[in-house]
């Protein structure tokens, strides 16, 4: 049996087999056993057949036998009569694969390709009625030709410009498509084609615009913007085109539809882009005036957005090349209509239109400095004079506005000191006009009523502006400027509106980058002299002050300096009495400064640690024994400030620092001679206890890794200090000295107790929560201490287990249930002490944990326990579902959805509020979870919108919030039958005492009201 | 969409706008820093407490200054309507403007005992002429009914001098009946409906 015998009889059932046998006669060709021939002759019987399939198949397998050939194998001849073999039976399929392979071959020449070619245009004349598959094998072919053989295919001119688009056309799948817009592309960008210009544009535009929509699955990959790009390439592929694509793509512009318009933009842009200079000054003017109605009468942003770069386009590619500001150059003609448009609409500048002719101007302005050049010239000078003329300050904001956006595209074109763009011979047309804008902006800002605060706006970002553009103003002129803010800054009314303060201290720090020395001769000095040598009684003007000092420090220069003169003026004012709300304010200054630096590369880090840390703190304990003077610094709340300081130089030492500081957290810098730490001592008066305070901060500062030994040779051993802490956080009642204690105790447990060492702490736990057992009035304080301590081992995961199931018991305890159940909202709270920064153990899993222990165990409990501390197991609910990931609840939602319907029946308003976070965050989330609950859920959340009565503002607010969250998530069939319900039952909150509540009824309803309506798009 | 009427109206701006004041610069208070810094100094670290709940003390505190609904708060509800002609804001184009809203006691004689109340919203439509104006007065009729609890009687007309068939129109929007068959047409509906959007506040 022959080969070709043998392949069609298994092509069929086995293809591998198939091909290996084809691979065979190769082989057997290659090794001289077989001659082409004789393999072709083989064929015979079969290309005469009558069924297509059996001729398909015999001239597949010998098209599968040349492509397996090494590429070298076949002589010329022997390339041509398979070359002339194929093209005969090019319509037997199989031919075109072997033609594919053929004209791949590096001795396949010019005549056969352009037979190859005639022979497909000759016999595929009805190309679409053959299926897509065939077509696309076709044009792969033509696209190889197209490779491999451009210019046998060019040298026949005319016949296969018409040869090629009357193959192609008709063609209406995707997948073809790709093929023949690129391949129709290199014809329009390499032939010769003026005169078949018009054919050429007509068999790709017919496509224009694109409205395919890939299917469901997009089996291709081909999406709509795949086409559109390609189709667009092609339009815009010739300058030829100009006198159909302008006209036709200017009539497509009148589409009602918003993505029509979009691509006839873009293509437009596209054209712009790529057509010469010459052919597309004929039609810029043309162009000039439809665009103009997209975005004078601006329907859709984006729209006019697209319009806009279209506009820019063509005055980009005008003038392209070009340094003179010639007024008979293509784009100076293309512009004497616009800015003449442009100039009659600013006439009346509050009008709609002005604000698009103003972005005109911009958008064009910035293409090129002649453009910028060309617009400058024909516009400012009548600006200038009609805001001479204008009549009212807000007909003068509108004309600076125009003036923003000019100054814009005089940055974008001339750059800032900073940011240089390219150099160019064309001069800033701004120049002439220099003294006179700086003084209109000048006298606009500060020479306008403080309540003009809009006009004041624009002034001052007109006035930035002309600082930051490049090779514009003196160094004096800027200084004057600076002068401004500064002004405005420090004497603005602060009751006001402070939008014109905001933007002056932006102006600032902008300008401290580019010139930070006007800034350190100017702002500084004036700031630092508002600043008062003690606490003024009633005043707090120097707030204002600080905050502009403080967001100044961005320059690492001006932050130095900064730093050191704040902390003398704080030693000044330390020094005279007065309210302590002004030292405060000093330190949040410097704390907002130090938080903005990178604090571990500071060369200045030991100066702020030997300062501030060091410094302050043995201040405060020295005044604390009385051995110097008590100050602000000694008060709580001050503490805190400086301790966050503490905390933040700290952590920034290198290890060897901070095992000094280590030693010192209980001494506190202090000669022992002087004072004595607190811990191990009776009686402690308040003023010294306040110290603990500091030690908190000190201990959260320090690494883990460093080890804590106390001077007090007594006080070694971690557990001995732990059980100290104990014995001082149980008798303190002063709550901000209590946390800092609770702190330390946390702090110990979970960050520097040794992992073989949990166990002892464990110990203590235990014995603490006997104490609470046994104690019939348990006093809320021990409650908060063991839950210190378990919170630090939990979030170590040491012992969690354990700790969970004995906390877990609590909650059934009459005496301390509702403490202990408050405090499951603290195990997973975030803490500013005991937190990653400072370095304490937070393992992933531990909120996990958490929930898989307690969640099952709460809601088996809640069933069972007596009415009496039911409620205790919903507040701890509430507490560990505050703080965990919505990934962690949502797959248990089942089993908590009940129990938190029951909290919202609590009178306590926080649990109530944590409850509805819960439930929010769950509709929104996972919006089916809820569909069974919806009814309970609505009536229950309409009673927690009720006033007066129980529920706090907040509460209402957020019940509110979660009404509306359910239309729109929840399916409307489910809700359809409560929405009279709600709609009704939200008609008193409209009158809710509340503004905010009000508002969000007056959303929620609106939510609701609109459900059932088909959505509009 | 049909010709627009008028294309080339005046803009206020948006910072121009009437609007509630922040309540900047509180009361000073020794533990939260004022301004910038709140942002940047957390509150005093030991107020929150989970063991000492706020609801007892926070929400008598909260309920005890009440907010009365007032001429800014109508204007907040019906300014960000949008033009049918124009995506802009009917507050924007001055078409409702504050002092343009009248709030009274519908009976002045029995003094606090009544608290229903007379609302009165007069439109200003941007040219005399406007084939709209009924349009826009019964978006604003629309968001007011929606937006305000029942004691309050809602009157929208048309400014005075501001419109060559005002008689007209607000007899239209006066008349019960005729707003009620109004909203029954389904085109005239969808107008509103595209109007009222912007006043959502959008995703929650």
């Amino acid at each position: 049996m022959s080969n070709v015998q043998q392949y069609l009889l298994t092509i069929h059932s086995d293809k591998e087999k198939a091909l290996s046998i084809a691979q065979d006669t190769t082989r057997g060709l290659e090794s001289k056993q077989l001659t082409l021939i004789e393999v072709v002759q083989s064929l015979g019987e079969y290309i005469n057949e009558e069924d297509d399939s059996i001729r398909a198949r015999a001239i597949d397998y010998l098209s599968q036998v040349i492509g397996r050939l090494s590429p070298t194998f076949l002589s010329r001849q022997q390339i041509q009569v398979l070359c002339q073999f194929l093209c005969d039976r090019i319509e037997d399929g199989g031919a075109v694969g072997g033609l594919r392979k053929l004209q791949a071959l590096g001795r396949f020449n010019k005549e056969m390709a352009a037979m190859t070619f005639r022979a497909m245009l000759d016999r595929y004349q009805d190309l679409q009625i053959r299926p897509q598959a065939q077509r696309l094998q076709i044009l792969e072919l033509l696209n190889d030709l197209m490779l491999k053989h451009r210019n046998a295919l060019k040298e026949l001119g005319n016949e296969s410009i018409v040869g090629i688009t009357d193959l192609v056309s008709g063609e209406k799948d995707p997948r073809n498509l790709m093929v023949i817009f690129s391949i129709l592309r290199v014809v329009m960008v390499e032939w010769d084609i003026p005169g078949h210009a018009e054919m050429l544009f007509d068999s790709v535009f017919c496509y224009f615009p694109i409205t395919f929509r890939p299917p469901p699955d997009d089996p291709y990959g081909i999406t709509a913007q795949d086409l559109k790009s390609r189709l667009r390439d092609c339009i815009a592929a010739s300058g030829h085109f100009a006198p159909y694509a302008f006209p036709q793509l200017i009539d497509k512009l009148d589409s009602t539809s918003p993505n029509v318009k979009k691509d006839v933009l873009q293509t437009i842009t596209a054209c712009a882009s790529s057509y010469g200079i010459t052919t597309l000054s004929n039609y810029s003017i043309m162009l000039w005036d439809s665009l103009k109605f997209e975005i004078l009468n601006v329907q859709e942003e984006d729209i006019a957005e697209e319009a806009l770069v279209s506009l820019q386009a063509i005055a980009i590619r005008l003038g392209l090349g070009l340094d003179s500001t010639d007024p008979k150059t293509p784009l100076a003609r293309y512009l004497r209509p616009i800015t003449k448009e442009c100039n009659e609409q600013l006439q009346e500048p509050q009008h709609k239109q002005a604000k698009p002719a103003g972005q005109i101007l911009s958008a064009l302005g910035t293409s090129s400095p002649v453009t910028f050049f060309l617009i400058v010239k024909a516009i400012v000078p009548s600006l200038m004079a009609l805001y001479q003329d204008a009549e009212s300050i807000a007909k003068q904001r509108a004309l600076l506005e125009v003036l923003v956006q000019i100054f814009d595209s005089a940055i974008a074109v001339y750059g800032t000191p900073s940011i240089p763009a390219p150099n160019t011979r064309v001069e800033n047309p701004l120049e002439p006009f220099k003294d006179r804008l700086f003084e209109l902006n000048s006298q606009a800002l500060m020479g306008s009523a403080a309540d003009e605060v809009s006009f004041r706006v624009v002034a001052l970002k007109a006035l930035l502006r002309l600082c930051l553009l490049r090779r514009y103003l003196q160094d004096n002129e800027i200084g004057m400027a600076v002068q401004y803010f500064d002004e405005i800054v420090l004497l603005e009314d602060p009751s006001g509106k402070d939008d014109l303060k905001r933007e002056a201290i932006q102006a600032l720090v902008e300008l401290s980058r580019i010139k930070p020395n006007l800034i350190m001769d100017i702002t500084f000095p004036a700031f630092m002299a508002k600043l008062p040598d003690s606490s003024p009684s009633d005043d707090q003007d120097y707030l204002i002050t600080l905050e502009g000092l403080a967001k100044l420090s961005v320059e690492r220069y001006v932050a130095d300096t900064l730093i050191r003169r704040l902390l003398n003026r704080l030693d000044i004012v330390l020094q005279n009495d007065g309210c302590s709300a002004y030292p405060q304010a000093i330190l949040s200054t410097l704390h907002y400064i130090l938080s903005q630096r990178d604090l571990d590369q500071d060369p200045n880090l030991s100066s702020y640690h030997e300062r501030i840390v060091v410094g302050l703190t043995s201040q405060v304990v020295l005044a604390s024994v009385g051995k110097a003077p008590t100050t602000a610094l000694n008060e709580e709340p001050t503490l805190e400030i400086l301790g966050r300081l503490a905390v933040m130089i700290v952590r920034a030492l290198d290890e060897h620092k901070q095992q000094s500081v280590a030693l010192h957290i209980y001494s506190l810098f202090v000669d022992e001679a002087d004072f004595v730490p607190v811990p191990f001592r009776g009686n402690v008066p308040k003023l010294q206890m306040s110290t603990m305070i500091l030690s908190a901060s000190l201990m959260a500062g320090v690494r883990h890794s460093v080890s804590l030994q106390f001077t007090d040779p007594g006080v070694g051993p971690i557990n001995k200090t732990l059980a100290e802490l104990v014995r001082i956080a149980f008798l303190e009642d002063v709550p901000p000295l209590r946390q800092a204690i609770l702190r330390q105790i946390g702090l110990l447990t979970n960050k520097f107790v040794l992992p073989q060492d949990t166990e002892s702490v464990l110990g203590i736990l235990k014995n603490l929560l006997l104490g609470l057992s046994e104690t019939t009035s348990a006093s809320e304080n021990a409650v908060r201490i063991v839950f210190w301590v378990a919170k630090g081992l939990i979030l170590r995961l040491a012992h969690t287990d354990e700790i969970l199931e004995r906390l877990l018991n609590l909650l059934s305890v009459k005496e301390c249930g509702i403490a202990s159940a408050r405090g499951f909202g603290l195990l997973l709270a975030p803490d500013e002490v005991l937190s990653k920064e400072n370095g304490a153990q937070i393992r992933l899993l531990a909120k996990q944990k958490v929930f898989n222990i307690c969640v099952p165990n709460i809601a088996k409990e809640f069933r069972r326990a007596n009415p009496a501390t039911k409620s205790n197991y919903l507040v701890a609910l509430s507490g560990i579902l505050e703080h965990m990931p919505t990934e962690v609840v949502l797959p248990e939602i089942d089993t908590i959805l009940p129990l938190l319907l029951r909290s919202l029946d609590l009178e306590d308003s926080d649990v109530k509020a944590a409850t509805i976070q819960t439930l929010t965050v769950v509709s929104q989330e996972n919006p089916k979870a809820i569909e069974g609950h919806v009814g309970s859920l609505v009536s229950r959340l309409l009673k927690c919108v009720t006033y007066p009565g129980v529920n706090s503002a907040d509460v209402r607010h957020n019940a509110l919030r979660c009404l509306r969250v359910f239309p729109g998530r929840v399916k409307d069939s489910t809700l359809l039958p409560y929405k009279h319900t709600v709609t009704r039952g939200l008609l008193n909150v409209l009158d809710d005492p509340k503004r905010n509540v009000r508002k969000e009824a007056v959303e929620c309803r609106v939510a609701w009201f609109n459900m059932d309506e088909p959505q509009s798009d | 969409m049909a010709e627009v009427l008028n294309a080339n109206p005046t803009i206020r701006n948006a910072s121009d706008l009437p609007s509630r004041r922040r309540q900047a610069h509180a009361q000073p208070s020794s533990t939260t820093p004022k301004g910038l810094f709140s942002s940047i100094v957390p509150p005093s670290a030991y107020l929150p407490d989970p063991f000492s709940p706020s609801s007892s003390s926070a929400s008598d505190q909260d309920d005890a200054d009440i907010e009365p609904i007032d001429e800014q708060e109508i204007y907040d509800l019906i300014s960000p309507i949008s033009d049918p002609e124009h995506p802009l804001t009917l507050g924007s184009l001055s078409v409702v403007n504050l002092p343009d809203i009248f709030l009274t006691p519908t009976f002045p004689e029995r003094g606090s005992l009544s608290p229903l109340t007379t609302l009165t919203v007069l439109v200003t439509p941007t040219i005399t002429h406007c084939s709209l104006a009924t349009v826009i007065g019964l978006g604003v009729r629309v968001r007011l009914e929606q937006a305000l609890p029942p004691r309050f009687r809602v009157d929208v007309r048309i400014k005075e001098g501001t419109h060559s068939t005002a008689e007209q129109v607000n007899r239209q929007l006066g008349d019960k009946e005729r707003v009620a068959a109004a909203l029954e047409n389904g085109t005239l509906m969808g107008v509103l409906r595209k109007m009222l959007e912007g006043c959502e506040s959008g995703a929650v």
